[in-house]
């Protein structure tokens, strides 16, 4: 290499030489600063408009040579951290000396900060819209492994709840309230990544959910990755986004290379996760003795219950007559088998750097995970590129390119629910029938087969799989490939500066290629059917989704003369185009007995492959523009026309305004003497309009597809009545907001006050009569709804600090208000619930006028004492004032029996001066819930007989609370003393209701499913006093569980969400083994919350149509983390 | 390296760039038009023969639909004394309710979008045929009527099948394709529909096919012919009470099949020996059902025939499912499989009432079956299993009957072997109309058209119709003796149904006894009540389900004749306020505050 150049540089002197001095066609030279030569500045031949057009490195000894094209340029010599200069082409050598750059005195640097994003780039102080941005500096060092993690209680009116503690799982978002009342069209904020959406259509694939991918979204990116991120708010601020920003917008910018030698930073975290537990269960012991008093009562036999008819309760020997007898004699804790501490580690490098002409920043990762359940595992690779060149000072080009590949090992079945529910007096191995002890089968109860045992289990244990086996044996995995490649040309063809007119082009094309296989396997050892029902199932799909999005931007930016002016124009022209496929293939019987064959090809029966296309495509003109007179009155406007097609020709475009104004007080001549404590205070009103667009394509059309065959004929049929007119839903916001800052920016408040209206709402699956031929149409525009509310969001800047000593605080809380204003009665009426009278039905009722989420339920008053037939007999015989004075006394005694009385709490007697029993839904016509159901019992539930009309029906169902929270937020504090920092996060919520559906299930004692503990302290024997009611097997044996105030709990709780050690040691301390910086970190996640809450975390989503419901998803993990982040 | 990447990327993107956007403006709506790969839209659709012909099998497999076929059984039986609950019953609540006549508008068995389903597939076809022959010299004029006598057909079954159900329904024969159009149609009454229907089918009844190609044999019974429009028509006017024309349409059912009977035995296709013909005319008074076996002990061909083979030569129309479940395609009859059992369980949800079982140990003035054959009646055995009420018909393969076991003169359980379908391929047909049905129609027609009381004149005008309704149902009732040779005492006694309601009785019990399980009798009963316009009938039958139902309520539920009818869809009254709903019937939502007293 070196000989090379050597010859190559005697080669151009001699060049040079021979040339004559008239024209110069090379030059040559020696650069040094004041340490002697400099190696590898870079020499170039730069044009007008400063394009390079030759460029050359100096040698070892400083010394260089090079081309040149035309005499009319210039030559430029630079070198990282010494001073560029250029000089004119007038000779053919230059011996120059470079300064310092850090030499440079007194020179003042004004820039501004300017938006990034979408957007115009306009400078922060003049954004006129509500966005609140978090810089991850602030986040630097600590040890977050998802963006939503970061985020979560550090926006105001951004709730983030966790779906639930499974590896992969999502996150449900809600800016501002449901935005949406329909489940289609997606209700998370969109996410914007450098500018580009993530378009990605997997509709058609079995995937768990939406929000799953929603996740993933934020899941592909690294946090470490990340630079800033800015949630944007009103409708002013979304109105780029049109359509697409109807439930607000999540900005995401993330780092680029920049000049400097190359930096290398390595970050390892080490995570220990394990999951809070819930309430107890019940041993095997207390399973059965339960299961026995459950089949008594209803019936009174002491047979219900006996060897014969439920052999695997009566801890039998070899003499009972029962083959499985030794599988049923166990105390296992099936949840203690199912969980455990889960792993995480996360490892990261980047390498950043670059030149003038070029920077780039190359990132990768490596994630490897084992969930809270047993068997869950997840591997994650990342890779992101980003390389900046600077073809001149006019034109950049930017290339990105970032990939993620996720391997998944999931659960076959939802093991926690499983375990939950299992009969824990089985055993999780088979025993060996001569000793007894376990061995290494896995044990499931038959479900087939003369030894089948007790048909009482058939509709419930006999389905529940062995969760240990299941996770053990079934296979259950997925994987993602994530890519997208973006190209990016940015060309200055005006001015360069802001004395100049400038007008900048930016052109990108962006791609999205997403690939997703599922592998299923599910083998015959847990199912204990015959072959021919289909066993050793197995399935395997595969999803495809490229889309291709191009985006054009000219950007004007005029020069005035009065500098009190100032401007920013941008035309944008979008053009967005995709598609997905899909195919999978299942089938079962294959000839696999250990798992060794679980392709679905591999010669079982297939059973039913399917596939599927699907495309789409849209355009977006937008155009903006920024007006500032003397900086402090500010005017924004944006006008969005989005054509896609979902819609049919007649409503294919969407216009979407905006205007937001802004007024800087503080900058007002008559505010400067407030200046030294209120530095900044700012009003900003503003309107626009949003869209929302439906989920699906082909609704104007009428379709035609397959169906089942008849006899030899093939079949078709017409799929769905066609939209002739569906338009897009309009989301009108009205935002007003105050920003303050005191103490020169160390302390700053944002409050915010909005009202969002959505019209012609997409209502999905609307249901329209039936004689129609069709039960529903997929939308229909119907309705009006608002969304009121406030935020309040204050940090700080350093606001104490003392010597080494400094600390910062954050805070913030909003409160949201729904209200339906207009709907058609009859959806309205479909919408709300007929109550059915059934244990643990919720009602859900959406009124007019009102916010969603109200329970409604029963009063509830403990458990009745004694049974009617007792106080019947008690008081037969007697007068009608004797049994009034019995009546009196027993209440003074605090008894209680199943009567009925009036409102004053006499007792009804009839004409036979009998009490009346207390009934249950008694309806003269006979179609109500007495006919099978006598009446309440000693035992039974207690509830209040609101209207005393001597019995419990729908009418005695009163308002039990919002599910609402009065008031959400978040705070922090971080405290910094030298190198050291500690941050704390604590997010809360306040006065919302939570029907906790999970404990119903866990006291219900009507099946045969396990129970908490708390069932211990049931009603056995009359006299007992408890609040538990008795055990009573079948559904409509009893109505103890009915939706009463004893289920419906406080959902208040403030929760720290994560505390977090850091520690940086000197880049002084450090120079011997030559790094740049060490930082320790030790965080913990999720280590207490505060709540009276009886469930394992009141964290519930809300915001539907229906109240917060708890079905006991696996809670939120508690983690544990250790990292370590190394700079070269 | 990397920058030389670049400016080749750089130069690429540029051309990118501006290539698309001189595209996009050029076609820019051009662009956002774009049609579903994986479905074909209407602008496509209805341009050849084959298009047509798919939406017609379509209408079809829309009623092999298990909603639809569930509803079928469910409201053409499930009220009747036929039924009970059977095993498990509590798995399907809404069933349970309907069994207990404790059905609100909130059961689930009270919706009616699979029958609105096939009539809006028809409608389309009526719609957009026309259009078709029009551009498709393929289609003929001959196949577009042929079309349209099917569809109409098919149409008209499903609206039968409603207003039996509930009476007053809203009509439409308009189809439904944009969202703008009303859908919230009120009811049209009971006898107009039926007027509509009768007219529809009057007027296609001549375009209808009368035979399917040779080589599709199970399109004559699977899909519509002119005998089953002829069957339809048969059954519409005896509800509607024209029994000239109900008697009409049955003989020409009755001479048609005939013809068909002799046009196949001339083939040599099907039918026996000459030599056994005559036994078998004797046997069967001359009608081409599908008969037993003639000599031997062995007996149950008749049923396998029917009900599991399909397009037998008694069928009229039947709904043809497969039995293989390799052939994922079409449907699989699971609704028998759920309500009457399968080889797994073989109880189903639904069991034969103690009525139907019990009536065996009765020696005399039995109920359901007749005294005289005593044990030898074949449907004894594949009705249902006596001993604990599993219903067979359907539900079982193959049902073979020991005629020496059986022919003992005591009843004997063990005379009868059964295999049951599996759980999941139960492969019977359902069958819609057969000639032992149309025959009962006929007598019971004849019937109403005796006078009554004993003047002379009366005897002598009643008894050619007495005849030749005992003609009918005898031929049936012998059909099912699993007895090679019959005597004379094993047989019915033309002597001992002498007056207009001995016949009625007689007529009426063969007809429970030989359709039972196939979701006719609840429609019988009603339509036996609107006749007499008294419910008493149903009233009686109620009686005899004293396991799931509350007598004392049944006697004053059912006076009135709303009763007898079901409720509409709560659901469907809410987007339909046109929609009156029925009064006998609570809604199921939480009841007044003065109804729950």
């Amino acid at each position: 290499m070196r000989i090379l150049k050597s010859i190559m540089m005697t080669l151009a002197l001699f060049a040079a030489m021979t040339a004559g001095a008239q024209t110069i066609t090379s030059v040559h030279g020696t650069l040094s600063d004041d340490m002697g030569p400099l190696m590898g500045a870079t020499v170039c031949e730069v044009d007008g408009t400063g394009r390079i057009i030759n460029s050359a490195i100096t040698d070892l000894n400083g010394n260089f040579t090079m081309k040149v094209k035309n005499q009319k340029d210039h030559i430029r010599f630079s070198y990282v951290g010494l001073k560029t200069v250029t000089q004119p082409i007038n000779k053919t050598t230059y011996n120059l000396k470079l300064v310092s750059a850090t030499q440079i005195k007194e020179v003042v640097v004004k820039s501004k900060k300017r938006a990034q994003g979408n957007g115009l780039p306009i400078p922060e102080r003049e954004i006129s819209y509500a966005s609140q941005k978090l810089d991850m500096k602030e986040l630097e060092g600590l040890g977050m492994t998802t963006i939503d993690e970061a985020l979560q209680g550090r926006i105001a009116g951004l709730d983030i709840i966790s779906n639930s503690g499974d590896l992969g799982s999502g996150s449900t978002m809600r800016l501002r309230g449901a935005g949406s009342l329909s489940q289609l069209t997606d209700a998370n904020p969109l996410i914007v990544v450098d500018g580009n959406i993530r378009e990605v259509n997997l509709d058609n694939f079995d995937m768990a959910g939406a929000n799953n991918e929603k996740f993933a979204e934020l899941l592909n990116i690294n946090p470490e990755d990340i630079a800033s991120i800015n949630v944007l708010k009103d409708a002013a601020a979304c109105a780029v986004y049109g359509s697409q920003g109807g439930n607000g917008v999540i900005e995401l910018t993330t780092k680029r290379g920049s000049r400097g030698k190359p930096h290398v930073t390595y970050t390892l975290k080490l995570t220990a996760t394990h999951q809070p537990k819930g309430y107890d269960l019940l041993s095997g012991d207390d399973y059965t003795m339960m299961l026995k008093e459950e089949y008594f009562n209803p019936r009174q036999d002491d047979n219900a219950s006996d060897q014969n008819r439920i052999p695997e309760i009566n801890y039998l020997d070899e003499t009972g007559g029962f083959s499985e007898w030794r599988q049923y004699r166990d105390n296992t804790d099936w949840r203690d088998a199912v969980t455990q501490t889960g792993l995480r580690q996360n490892h990261y490098v980047t390498i950043a750097g670059g030149g003038e002409k070029a920077t780039f920043r190359i990132g990768g990762g490596f994630d490897h995970e084992t969930g809270t359940m047993i068997e869950q595992k997840l591997n994650r690779f990342s890779t992101r590129v980003a390389l900046d060149y600077n073809v001149s000072q006019r034109i950049r080009v930017q290339t990105n390119f970032s990939l993620t590949y996720t391997k998944n090992d999931r659960n076959s079945d939802d093991l926690l629910a499983i375990a939950l529910k299992k009969m824990p007096n089985m055993s999780i191995y088979e025993k060996d029938p001569i000793t007894g002890a376990d061995t290494d089968v896995y044990y499931n109860m038959l479900q087939s087969g003369p030894y089948i045992g007790s048909e009482v289990f058939s509709g419930d244990q006999r389905t529940y799989v062995n969760p240990v086996a299941s996770a053990h044996l079934a296979k259950n995995e997925e994987r993602n490939y994530d890519m997208n490649p973006e190209l990016v040309m940015n060309y200055r063809l005006l001015g360069l500066d802001e004395d100049h007119w400038q007008l900048d082009y930016r052109g990108s094309v962006y791609m999205n290629i997403a690939n997703h296989y599922n592998d299923k396997f599910y083998p015959q050892e847990l199912k204990t059917i015959n072959w021919e029902d289909k066993v050793n199932t197995s399935s395997t799909g595969s999803s495809k989704s490229v889309s291709f999005n191009t985006k054009h931007t000219l950007t004007l930016t005029p020069a005035f003369t009065n500098k009190d002016h100032s401007a920013m124009v941008m035309g944008r022209f979008e053009l967005t185009s995709g598609s997905s496929s899909s195919q999978s293939t299942s089938g079962y019987g294959l000839p696999s007995t250990d798992g060794a064959i679980v392709s679905p090809s591999a010669g079982g029966l297939i059973d039913s492959p399917s596939s599927s296309y699907s495309q789409w495509r849209s355009m977006y003109y937008t155009v903006s523009a920024h007006y500032a007179y003397k900086g402090r009155y500010v005017a924004d406007f944006t006008m969005r026309i989005d054509g896609t097609t979902r819609f049919g020709p007649g409503n294919r475009w969407g216009y979407f305004p905006s205007v937001s104004l802004k007024w800087i007080v503080s900058d007002e001549a008559w505010m400067q003497k407030l200046k030294p404590t209120l530095s900044f205070l700012a009003i900003r009103p503003s309107w626009g309009r949003n869209g929302r667009q439906p989920g699906q394509n082909y609704l104007y059309t009428s379709k035609y597809g397959s169906t089942s065959r008849y006899i030899d004929m093939s079949a078709m049929k017409p799929l769905n009545i066609r939209l002739s007119d569906m338009k897009w839903e309009n989301v009108t916001s009205y935002n007003l907001g105050i920003d303050l800052g005191f103490f020169d920016g160390r302390l700053n408040i944002a409050v915010e006050g909005y009202s969002t209206t959505n019209t012609d709402m997409l209502m999905s699956s609307f249901r329209i009569p039936s004689n129609a031929g069709f039960k529903t149409v997929p939308y229909h525009n119907n309705g009006k709804m608002r969304n009121t509310g406030w935020e309040f969001h204050i940090n700080t800047n350093r606001v104490i600090q003392k010597g080494k000593f400094s600390m910062d605080v954050n805070a913030n809380f909003g409160n949201n208000r729904n209200e339906i204003l207009e709907m058609d009665e009859y959806i309205l009426n479909n919408k709300n619930s007929t109550y059915g009278y059934a244990n643990g039905e919720t009602l859900r009722r959406v009124q007019l006028h009102n916010p969603f989420g109200a329970i409604y339920g029963f009063k509830y008053h403990g458990v009745y004492q004694y049974n009617y037939n007792t106080f019947k007999n008690a008081v037969a015989g007697m007068t009608k004032d004797e049994i009034y004075a019995y009546w009196a006394k027993f209440t003074a005694e605090g008894k209680t029996a199943p009567v009925a009385t009036s409102a004053d709490g006499q007792l009804i007697l009839d004409a036979n001066d009998v009490p009346l029993r207390m009934r249950y839904d008694y309806r003269i016509d006979g179609t109500g819930h007495d006919g099978v159901f006598p009446g309440f019992n000693g035992g039974d539930a207690i509830y209040e007989d609101i209207n005393h009309d001597g019995q419990i029906n729908a009418l005695d169902i009163t308002y039990l609370g919002s599910s609402l929270p009065k008031l959400t937020g978040g705070f922090g504090f971080s405290f910094n003393y030298g190198d050291w920092r500690l941050s704390t996060q604590f997010t809360y919520r306040v006065g919302n209701k939570i029907i906790n559906k999970a404990r119903l299930q866990a006291e219900a004692m009507t099946g045969n499913d396990n129970q908490s503990q708390a069932v211990n302290y049931r009603w056995r024997k009359e006299g007992d006093v408890t609040v538990i009611p008795r055990a009573m097997f079948g559904s409509t044996s009893n109505y103890n569980t009915l939706i009463s105030d004893r289920f419906v709990e406080d959902g208040t709780y403030l929760r720290m969400s994560y505390a977090q050690l850091s520690y940086a040691i000197r880049k002084k301390y450090l120079t011997w083994i030559g790094l740049n910086r060490i930082s320790f970190y030790a965080s913990i996640n999720n280590p207490f919350v505060l709540t009276k809450y009886s469930g394992v975390d009141p964290d519930i989503a809300f915001g539907g149509e229906d109240p917060a419901i708890d079905w006991a998803q696996t809670p939120r993990s508690r983690s544990y983390t250790l990292g370590i982040t190394v700079d070269l | 390296m990397i920058t030389k990447i670049n400016k080749i990327l750089g130069g690429s993107l540029m051309c990118c760039a501006v290539g698309t956007a001189l595209m996009s403006l050029s076609s820019c709506s051009d662009f956002l038009e774009i049609k579903p790969q994986s479905e074909i839209i209407l602008e496509d659709f209805w341009n050849e023969k084959a298009d047509v012909d798919n939406i017609v099998a379509g209408c079809y497999s829309a009623l092999l639909e298990d909603g639809v076929r569930r509803r079928m059984m469910i409201w053409g039986e499930a009220r009747s004394d036929n039924f009970m609950s059977g095993e498990n019953i509590n798995s399907d609540g809404d069933l349970y309710k309907v069994i207990q006549e404790n059905i609100t508008a909130m059961n689930s068995y009270t919706t009616w979008d699979g029958f609105y389903d096939v009539i809006n597939r028809c409608n389309t076809v009526l719609k957009y045929a026309p259009g078709v022959a029009a551009i498709d010299p393929a289609y003929t004029t001959g196949d577009l009527k042929a079309t349209i006598a099917e569809v109409t057909a098919l149409r008209s079954l499903c609206y039968f099948y409603l207003i039996r159900t509930f009476r007053d329904v809203p009509y439409s024969d308009e189809a439904f394709t944009d969202d703008d159009q009303t859908m919230d149609l009120p009811a049209t009454p009971f006898y107009t529909v039926l007027g509509y229907l009768i007219a529809d089918l009057e007027r296609v009844k001549d375009d209808a096919v009368v035979r399917y190609p040779e080589t599709k044999p199970r399109y004559q019974t699977g899909r519509i012919t002119r005998d089953a429009i002829y069957a339809m028509l048969c059954e519409m006017y005896l509800w509607n009470k024209d029994y000239d024309n109900c008697i009409k349409y049955a003989e020409l059912v009755i001479q048609s099949k005939k013809a068909y009977e002799e046009e196949e035995r001339n083939k040599g296709g099907r039918g026996l020996a000459n030599s056994n013909q005559s036994i078998i005319e004797a046997r069967l008074n001359g009608y081409p059902l599908a008969n037993d076996n003639i000599s031997g002990t062995r007996f149950g061909s008749a049923y396998e025939a029917i009900f599991v083979d399909g397009a037998s030569k008694e069928t009229i129309f039947e709904l043809s499912y497969e039995d293989n479940p390799s052939n994922a395609n079409m449907t699989n009859n699971s609704a028998i499989s759920s309500l009457y059992g399968n080889s797994t369980s073989r109880l189903g949800l639904l069991a034969a009432t103690e009525v139907i079982t019990e009536d065996v140990k009765t020696a005399s003035s039995r109920k359901v079956y007749e005294d005289d054959n005593k044990f030898l009646d074949a449907r004894l055995y594949y009705n249902c299993r006596q001993e604990d009420g599993a219903i067979l018909k359907y539900a079982t393969s193959s049902v073979t009957v020991d005629g020496s076991r059986a022919g003992t003169g005591t009843w004997n359980s063990s005379a009868a072997d059964y295999s049951w379908f599996p759980q999941n391929s139960n492969g019977s047909k359902w069958i819609i109309y057969r000639l032992a049905d149309i025959m009962l129609l006929e007598a019971e027609a004849l019937c109403q058209k005796m006078g009554e009381g004993g003047d002379a004149d009366v005897i002598a005008s009643n008894t050619p119709l007495l005849d030749k309704a005992f003609t009918l149902v005898n031929a049936i009732n012998k059909r099912s003796l699993c007895k090679a040779l019959l005597t004379g005492t094993d047989t019915l006694k033309r002597a001992d149904y002498s007056t207009k309601s001995l016949m009625e009785t007689l007529v009426k019990k063969e007809r429970r006894n030989e359709l039972m399980f196939e979701g006719k009798y609840w429609y019988d009963l009603v339509r036996y009540c609107m006749r007499a316009n008294s419910t008493q009938e149903i009233i009686d039958a109620a009686q005899n389900r004293s396991k799931d139902v509350n007598s004392s309520f049944v006697q004053s539920f059912f006076k009135r004749m709303d009763a007898i009818f079901w409720p509409y869809n709560n659901e469907e009254m809410k987007v339909n306020t046109n929609l009156v709903p029925n009064p006998a019937f609570g809604s199921g939502e939480s009841t007044s505050y003065e109804k729950t007293k």
